[in-house]
C-alpha cells in the first residue's frame, strides 16, 4: 500500500482511539463521570429522569441505551463536530473551543516559529564557530534549559517580569478597554498580552539550536560540501543551499513533533498566565468538573496533534526529494 | 623551476612536455602523536596527454597526492614544496602561489577531480542539473553552451541526458553517480583531471566499463589523467605510466607494461603476487608480510625495509635514491637487480604456465578427490525455487495516492545446495539480488514463493510451527558477516565482551577462565597479537581488517553451519584480501563449516573456490544464471554474462594478452522493477537474438557430472531454436 495512505489511516485510527477511549472513560469507568453529573444533578434536586435527560444531552451518552448503541451515537455526533454541553459555560463545547483555540495557535505559531529561526541561526553560528565562546556558551544554556520545567520558568517570568516590573501583563490575552479589531492599539495590546507565555516556550527551546549544530556540523564533514568548494562555488550558495538546507531538514519534523509538546505545555502555561486558550478552559474544565468541556479540549488537542503530524510526514517528502518511506533501496 | 631542482631530479628526462610539474611536495599534519608527514617530499613530471597510474594501499599517501594538485589539502594539513602548471596555451602558473579567488578560478577550469565517493558527491536535495548549472555560473560560464556540453559528455558516458539531469542524486545508481560525476568534472573542459580512487565503491562490472569510457574520454577531450587507486591491476592496462607510492614516497615510476613484467622494486613485485586475479595459480598469490609504517615515526634509510626479505644493514641506514632501470623506469631500491630473485613472480622465465581466460590452456586446478556433494549426503541448506518479491515504493508526491506499487523481483526462482564443509560464492553486479538471496539463504529475508530448507527442515514453518529442529538452532546454525564489520559489532562494547556473548549463550560449561583463554587464544590465532591488549579494544579502534576479524570470531563462536559473507573483502585493500580469505578458510576447516560467499569480484571468487572446491554461482537479476566449479566458469564460462564478469575482472596481463571490447551492449543494469522479458540479459547481451526476447532459457547441464556446471542460456543447448533466430543486435 503506498505510505501515504498508511500515514492517512494511521492518523485517523488515532483519532478514533481517542474518541473510544474518552467514551471509555465516561461511559464505564467506575465512578465515571456520567453517574458523577448524575448524583451531582440529583443534588441540586433535580429529578432523575431529568438528570438523566440532561446527561445524555450533554455528554451525547444516553445512559439507558446499550453500550454499543450509545457508542455508535457518540461517535456519530463527534463526527458531525458536537461535542456536548460544557455545564460551566452552559454553552455548547464547540462553541467555547471555537473561541479560545485561535487564541492559542496564535501563541503557539509564534513559539515555533521564533523558536525554530532561533534555533536555525544559532545552532548555524555555533556549527560556524564550532568550540568557540559562542557555542560552548549556548551549548552549556541550552543543555541547563532543556532541563528546566517551562512552567517553573513561567512562574518566574510571571513573578518578575508581570507582577514586580509590570513589563508585561499579569493574565488576559487582549488588551481591556480597546475595541476589538484591525487596529494597531489592539493588535500591540494582543501582542503584548501573548509575549510572556511565548517567551517561557522559547526560552526552554534550545533543543532546536543543538540539533541544529550537530546537523550542520556533521554537514560540514560531508564530501559533496568538499566538492562544492572545489567546484568554486560561491560561499553564500555553500552557506544557504548546502550546509543550512541539509542541516534543516532533520529538524523539520522535529518541529512539528515540538508542536505537539508545545501544545501540551500551553494547558499549564495558559493558565498560569490566565491566557484563555484551549489549555485555559480544559484547566478549568477540570477544577470545576465539566466534563464534556475537558473531553472536548482533550479531543480537540489530540486532534491538532495528529494533524500537525501528518502534515509533517506529508509535505517532507517535499523538501527532501529521498523521503518516501517504503522499502526503496531493497537490493 | 631553479636549476637546483632539475638536478637532483634528472629521472624525469623522458618528459618531453611537462603540464605539471611537482617538486618536493610535503604534506604535515599536526597530530596528538606528534607531526606526522602524509606525503613525503614527492617530485614528479607528468606529461601532457598521457593517463599517469598512481598506485598506493590505503595509508600510502595517494588521497594527499591527488588533493595536492589542487592545492586543497584538508584542514590542518599543510601543503610544502612547489607545483607548476604548464597550461597548452602556454605560461607558467604557480599553484601554490594562487590566491584565494585565483584558485577558485583554476580548480575545475584547469584541474577537475573525481573522488571516490561519487554517492556522497552531490548535494541530496539539489538535482543533477543544478548542479551543473552552478558550476557553470560560477565560472562565469555561458549556461546554455554549458549545458550543451554537458549533455554531449553524459551521452559520452552512455547515460540519458534528460533523465539523468532531471533526476536527484538518489535516484541514480552508484555507477551513474560515478559517471555523472565524471561528466561534472569536465563540463568547464579542464586540462587535467585527477580521479581519486574512482571506481573503488563500484562493482567489477561497472569498474571495468568505466576504465574503458575513460580512455575515450581522454581522447575526445585531449585530456592528461592522474588515476589514483589501490587496485594496481585495475589501472595497468588504462595507464601509459605507473608510480608506486608506499609509506608517503614513491618507490618506483615506470611504464605501465614494464612495471607489471619486470616491477623491479620487491614492494611492486608482492603487490602484484598479492592481488586475485584469475590466470595465476592461487597458490602463488601470497600476503604482503607485516604493516605499512605509522606517518608519525621518521623511518631512516629504506621505508619497506621492516617488511623487505633482501633488506640489510645498509638499507636501514642509506635512503635508496632513485637508481635508474630504463630511461623511463627507476625504482628506489639498492637492490632492485636482485629483486627478481628474492620475490620470483609466477610469469617470470618462460610465462607459459599461465594463460589468459580464453586460451586453450585450463589454468591449473588441484583435480578435486571425491566431491562431497556426490557422496550421495544430505545438504545442509537447501534453496528450492526461492523468490524475495518487494514492493518499491516510487514518489512524485501526494497526487498519486492510488497507485499500485511496482515489485522488485529481488530474487526470482532460484534452487540450489550447500553441503556440509562446503562453500559456494554467488557473484553478480550491484542490483543483481545476490545479497537479498543470502540474507533468504539464512533466513534473515523471508521468500515470498519456494522452500529454505535447513537439514530437511522448512525454516520459516519451524519459525511459525515449529518443526523437528527448533528456530532458535537454526538460527544459531545460519550466521552472517557483514560487508562492513563496523556496523556489525556493537561499538559500546569492548572486543573482549562481544566475543564473549556468544560462548555464555552457547557454551555454559565454559567459566569465566576457559571463555577468557578460548577468546585470547582466537585472537592470537588471527593474528591480532598481543591478544590481551585487543580484548581491551572498542571497534573504533580496530583497523577495517581487524574488525573483519574479530566479526568472523564472532560468527565462529555461534558454531555455526553455515556462514553467509557478504562481500568479506571488498572493503579492504586488494594486498589485504588473500589474507583474509585464506584466514577464512582456515577458520573454516577448525570449525567445520560451509560458507556462502558474495561477491562482486570473480577473481575472490575463483581464490576461495578454488582452494575448497566450491562452486561459483552467476546471479543476474534475480536468476541464477550459470553455475559450476571455478576452472569451468572462468575457462569456459557458458553464458555470455559469465563471460562479461570475467571480461570485468581486472588481469595481470601485458596489452597484447586482452581484450578490450565490452561483450555487453549496454553499462547499466535494467530496472529490477521491470526485468526485460525472455532472456533478462538479452538487453545487454552480444549474441541476443530474437527468441531470446520471449523465451526464457532453463538451467541445463552443460558440463559433466563433476564440473556441475549448468547455464541458463540457449547457447548451452545444440538443438534450440535460437540458432536459427533472427539477431537483435543492432552494429
Ligand atoms: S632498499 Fe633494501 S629494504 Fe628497501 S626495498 Fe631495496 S632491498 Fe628492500
Ligand atoms: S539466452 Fe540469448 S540473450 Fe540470454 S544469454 Fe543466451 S544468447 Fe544471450
Amino acid at each position: 500500500m503506498d505510505w501515504r495512505v498508511r500515514r492517512i489511516g494511521q492518523a485517523l485510527f488515532t483519532v478514533w482511539g481517542v474518541i473510544t477511549i474518552s467514551f471509555l472513560l465516561v461511559r464505564l469507568m467506575p465512578g465515571n463521570p456520567m453517574s458523577a453529573m448524575i448524583v451531582e444533578l440529583e443534588e441540586q434536586g433535580i429529578s432523575p429522569t431529568q438528570a438523566r435527560y440532561l446527561v445524555e444531552l450533554r455528554l451525547n451518552i444516553d445512559p439507558e441505551e446499550p453500550i454499543p448503541i450509545a457508542y455508535v451515537n457518540y461517535v456519530g455526533s463527534m463526527i458531525q463536530g458536537d461535542l456536548g454541553h460544557s455545564m460551566y459555560y452552559d454553552r455548547p463545547v464547540v462553541e467555547v473551543l471555537a473561541t479560545a483555540l485561535p487564541w492559542t495557535l496564535f501563541v503557539l505559531s509564534w513559539a515555533a516559529f521564533i523558536s525554530f529561526f532561533l534555533g536555525i541561526t544559532l545552532g548555524a553560528l555555533m556549527a560556524y564557530w564550532e568550540g568557540g565562546r559562542l557555542d560552548l556558551g549556548l551549548t552549556g544554556y541550552a543543555t541547563v534549559m532543556g532541563s528546566v520545567p517551562f512552567y517553573v520558568l513561567a512562574i518566574l517570568l510571571l513573578v518578575f517580569l508581570g507582577y514586580r516590573y509590570g513589563i508585561f501583563p499579569t493574565g488576559g490575552r487582549q488588551p481591556t478597554g480597546v475595541e476589538p479589531g484591525f487596529n494597531w492599539t489592539y493588535i500591540r495590546g494582543v501582542i503584548h498580552h501573548a509575549a510572556l507565555p511565548v517567551i517561557s516556550m522559547l526560552v526552554v527551546s534550545g533543543a532546536a539550536s543543538l540539533s541544529m549544530r550537530g546537523n550542520s556540523i556533521r554537514v560540514l564533514g560531508e564530501d559533496y560540501l568538499r566538492v562544492a568548494r572545489l567546484r568554486g562555488l560561491p560561499d553564500s550558495t555553500i552557506a544557504i543551499q548546502y550546509v543550512a538546507r541539509n542541516a534543516i531538514l532533520p529538524m523539520y519534523t522535529g518541529l512539528m513533533i515540538s508542536i505537539g509538546s508545545m501544545f501540551g505545555g500551553s494547558i499549564i502555561l495558559e493558565e498560569v498566565f490566565a491566557y484563555r486558550g484551549v489549555g485555559y478552559y480544559m484547566m478549568s474544565a477540570v477544577n470545576q468538573r465539566d466534563y464534556p468541556l475537558m473531553l472536548g479540549a482533550f479531543t480537540i488537542i489530540t486532534i491538532a496533534v495528529v494533524i500537525a503530524l501528518l502534515i509533517a510526514d506529508l509535505t517532507y517528502s517535499k523538501i527532501d526529494p529521498r523521503a518516501g518511506g517504503g522499502k526503496s533501496e531493497g537490493l | 623551476m631553479t636549476e637546483q631542482a632539475v638536478s637532483n631530479d634528472d629521472r624525469d628526462a623522458s618528459i618531453t612536455d611537462p603540464i605539471l610539474e611537482v617538486r618536493n611536495a610535503t604534506v604535515k599534519f599536526g597530530m596528538d602523536r606528534g607531526e606526522s608527514r602524509v606525503l613525503d617530499d614527492v617530485s614528479i613530471d607528468i606529461e601532457r596527454n598521457e593517463i599517469l597510474g598512481v598506485v598506493g594501499e590505503s595509508g600510502s599517501g595517494k588521497s594527499m597526492f591527488a588533493s595536492a594538485f589542487l592545492d586543497a589539502i584538508v584542514d590542518p594539513g599543510t601543503l610544502s614544496g612547489e607545483i607548476s602548471y604548464y597550461p597548452d596555451s602556454g605560461g607558467e602558473v604557480d599553484v601554490l602561489g594562487l590566491t584565494k579567488s585565483e584558485l577558485n578560478q583554476f580548480r575545475w577550469e584547469e584541474i577537475a577531480m573525481v573522488f571516490q565517493g561519487a554517492m556522497s558527491s552531490f548535494n541530496p536535495v539539489r538535482k543533477i542539473n543544478t548542479h551543473f548549472v552552478e558550476t557553470l555560473t560560477a565560472h562565469g560560464d555561458t549556461v546554455s553552451e554549458g549545458m550543451e556540453r554537458a549533455r554531449t559528455i553524459l551521452s559520452d558516458l552512455y547515460m540519458d541526458p534528460e533523465r539523468v539531469l532531471r533526476s536527484y542524486p538518489h535516484e541514480l545508481s552508484g555507477g551513474m553517480k560515478q559517471r555523472v560525476l565524471i561528466a561534472l568534472s569536465l563540463v568547464l573542459e579542464p586540462e587535467v583531471l585527477v580521479m581519486d580512487e574512482p571506481t573503488a565503491a563500484l562493482d567489477l562490472l561497472m569498474q571495468r566499463s568505466i576504465i574503458s569510457l575513460i580512455e575515450d574520454i581522454k581522447e575526445k577531450y585531449d585530456l592528461t589523467i592522474v588515476f589514483i587507486t589501490h587496485d594496481l591491476p585495475l589501472v595497468v592496462d588504462l595507464a601509459d605510466r605507473i608510480g608506486v607510492l608506499y609509506a608517503f614516497e614513491f618507490i618506483e615510476i615506470g611504464p605501465a607494461n614494464e612495471l607489471l613484467e619486470e616491477a623491479a622494486h620487491p614492494y611492486t613485485r608482492a603487490l602484484l603476487k598479492s592481488t586475485p586475479n584469475l590466470t595465476a595459480p592461487v597458490d602463488e598469490m601470497r600476503p604482503i608480510e607485516g604493516s605499512a609504517p605509522d606517518p608519525v615515526n621518521e623511518i631512516s634509510g629504506c621505508s619497506y625495509h621492516s617488511r623487505c626479505p633482501m633488506a640489510d644493514q645498509r638499507c636501514e641506514v642509506e635512503d635508496p635514491g632513485p637508481y635508474i632501470v630504463d630511461t623511463d623506469h627507476d625504482v628506489h631500491c639498492h637492490y632492485w637487480e636482485e629483486a627478481s630473485e628474492a620475490v620470483p613472480m609466477p610469469n617470470d622465465g618462460s610465462g607459459t604456465e599461465t594463460g589468459s581466460p580464453d586460451s586453450d590452456q585450463p589454468i591449473s586446478v588441484q583435480t578435486p578427490e571425491t566431491r562431497p556433494r556426490w557422496a550421495g549426503e544430505n545438504p545442509v541448506l537447501s534453496l528450492d525455487d526461492v523468490e524475495v518479491h518487494f514492493e518499491a515504493t516510487q514518489d512524485e508526491g501526494l497526487l498519486n495516492l492510488f497507485t499500485d506499487p511496482e515489485t522488485v523481483r529481488a530474487v526470482d526462482g532460484i534452487s540450489f545446495d550447500i553441503y556440509e564443509n562446503d562453500v559456494v560464492v554467488l557473484v553478480g553486479e550491484s542490483g543483481c539480488g545476490k545479497t537479498t538471496l543470502g540474507k533468504a539463504a539464512v533466513g534473515l529475508e523471508r521468500p515470498t514463493a519456494g522452500r529454505v530448507e535447513y537439514r530437511g527442515q522448512d525454516v520459516w514453518e519451524a519459525k511459525e510451527t515449529g518443526g523437528d529442529i527448533p528456530f532458535e538452532d537454526i538460527r544459531q546454525s545460519l550466521q552472517i558477516v557483514h560487508q562492513d564489520p563496523g556496523n556489525a559489532l556493537n561499538s559500546y562494547r569492548k572486543v573482549f565482551s562481544s566475543l564473549e556473548e556468544p560462548l555464555v549463550r552457547w557454551y555454559d560449561d565454559l567459566d569465566g577462565n576457559d571463555r577468557r583463554q578460548r577468546i585470547l587464544s582466537m585472537l592470537k590465532h588471527v593474528g591480532m597479537s598481543p591478544p590481551e591488549d585487543y580484548i581491551e579494544r572498542y571497534p573504533h579502534q580496530l583497523s577495517g581488517g581487524e574488525q573483519q576479524r574479530v566479526a568472523l570470531i564472532r560468527a565462529m563462536l555461534m558454531n555455526p553451519d553455515v556462514i553467509l559473507a557478504d562481500e568479506p573483502v571488498s572493503a579492504l585493500d586488494v594486498s589485504l584480501r588473500v589474507e583474509m580469505m585464506d584466514l577464512m578458510l582456515e577458520l573454516q576447516d577448525m570449525f567445520d563449516t560451509s560458507y556462502l560467499f558474495i561477491s562482486h569480484d570473480l577473481a575472490n571468487a575463483r581464490y576461495i573456490t578454488e582452494k575448497t572446491d566450491g562452486l561459483i554461482g552467476v546471479v543476474y537479476l534475480g536468476k541464477l544464471v550459470e553455475i559450476g566449479t571455478p576452472e569451468r566458469i572462468i575457462n569456459d564460462p557458458q553464458h555470455p554474462y559469465t563471460r562479461a564478469l570475467c571480461w570485468a575482472t581486472p588481469e595481470l596481463l601485458t596489452e597484447t594478452d586482452r581484450t578490450d571490447d565490452s561483450p555487453m551492449r549496454k553499462i547499466d543494469i535494467p530496472d529490477p522493477t521491470d526485468p526485460p522479458s525472455g532472456c533478462r540479459y538479452h538487453t545487454r547481451c552480444p549474441e541476443a537474438r530474437d527468441v531470446c526476447r520471449e523465451v526464457e532459457p532453463e538451467m541445463v547441464d552443460s558440463g559433466t557430472d563433476e564440473t556441475h556446471q549448468r547455464a541458463a542460456c540457449f547457447r548451452a543447448q545444440e538443438n534450440h531454436e535460437y540458432w536459427t533466430s533472427e539477431s537483435i543486435v543492432e552494429d
